[in-house]
């Protein structure tokens, strides 16, 4: 159904919840907001929401599929489902947590799939577009550069050992400080899982990365 | 407080390397670290941890990624593409190949009974029992001298074959 957007003031923000949602939802977030007028056929909204999401999207799959190329086609996908589902968006919870759902379930797919197995980035790839290291006022020199690549070679193969809902879990705990209930939601299961899933992966990573204090 | 190793309860030490545990709680378990040494060596190891994962950067988006978008938003989106991405959030995408390998199991079945329930072709030196009428039997008896005398060659190079 094509809905004309005019120039009319718009409602604000707590009225639209009322009318639309009830009072169930009662902490509409912004970016909701936002995507609710994506589903009015506001563009420029879309535009905002892309911008302001698209980097830690993005991230977010590198670090899961450890392959830049293939986290921005995720990204890609993710933001190209969100605009598709835009008629029957509802903002039943976050909009990060249908937004990271998506991204989770996708980049979970592309892992199962194995589609980047025999591409998977190294941190001392060269690319012009990767990155330097930044070291205020001083350079660093050659040894401190190779030791550095080390360790966070190191960080990356300790991450990609950890099992895919773990991964996932850390990720969006340390990146996009997400409490608990909302990891919960986005991996579609329980605060007490996302606390196993979080304590056996901050284990596993203490047990390989804690020599780096 | 309880020694949050003791208890199982180590999220509250992760909380506290990251800065996130609530402000009424930072002063106890400050408190506590002071006294208790596993604590202190979790926290110290789980700070190591997170400025590892600190130093993990990621790559610049590419500068034509919301161009990219754009296009692809822009392209038709076809009844497959919606049927596809309508089966991939109802949960069925994996189910579709074992859906599919029912499916042909299925048929597999269907044509083996079909098979094996076809009533069995009259041999001549088979016993067919059933309930046939006397003009029906009259029939059938004209019919399996005719099949006998068709198949004498053939039992002829068969001498040893069983019944």
């Amino acid at each position: 159904m094509t809905r004309i957007y005019t120039a009319e003031p718009q409602p604000r923000m707590d009225e639209r919840v009322n009318r639309d949602v009830g009072a169930v939802v009662t902490a509409l977030d912004l970016d909701a907001e936002l995507m609710l007028r994506v589903k009015d056929g506001d563009g420029a909204s879309f535009g905002i929401l892309l911008d302001k999401h698209r980097v830690p999207v993005v991230h977010f799959l590198y670090r899961m599929v450890q392959n830049h190329a293939v986290a921005e086609e995720l990204a890609q996908e993710v933001f190209l489902r969100v605009y598709r589902s835009r008629a029957t968006y509802e903002p039943t919870a976050k909009f990060t947590t249908w937004l990271f759902r998506i991204a989770t379930h996708l980049a979970l797919n592309s892992l199962r799939d194995g589609k980047h197995d025999r591409t998977q980035e190294r941190l001392d790839d060269t690319a012009p577009d990767m990155p330097v290291r930044q070291v205020p006022d001083v350079k660093p020199s050659v040894e401190q550069s190779m030791v550095h690549q080390a360790k966070m070679e190191e960080v990356r193969k300790a991450v990609a050992a950890l099992p895919e809902k773990q991964r996932a879990a850390v990720l969006m705990h340390k990146y996009q400080e997400m409490e608990y209930t909302q990891i919960a939601k986005v991996l579609n299961c329980s605060e007490s899982a996302v606390k196993s899933l979080l304590f056996r992966a901050y284990e596993t990573l203490r047990a390989r990365l804690a020599h780096m204090a | 407080m309880k020694c949050p190793i003791d208890s199982r309860e180590t999220e509250i030490l992760v909380a506290y390397c990251s800065g996130s545990l609530a402000a009424e709680r930072s002063p106890l378990l400050a408190s506590h670290l002071e006294d208790c040494a596993a604590c202190r060596q979790f926290v110290k190891d789980q700070q190591a941890v997170w400025d590892a994962l600190d130093g993990w950067q990621a790559a610049p988006v590419s500068a034509d990624f919301n161009r990219r978008l754009y296009q692809r938003i822009e392209q038709p989106h076809s009844w497959f593409d919606r049927l596809a991405l309508s089966l991939h959030w109802s949960g069925l995408r994996q189910a579709i190949p074992i859906a599919a390998s029912a499916a042909v199991v299925l048929m597999a079945g269907l044509l083996l009974q079909h098979n094996f329930s076809a009533p069995p072709v009259a041999h001549h030196n088979s016993a067919v029992v059933e309930a046939i009428q006397p003009d029906d039997l009259e029939n059938a008896l004209s019919e399996m001298e005719a099949l006998s005398q068709l198949s004498r060659p053939v039992r002829s190079d068969n001498a040893g074959s069983k019944m």
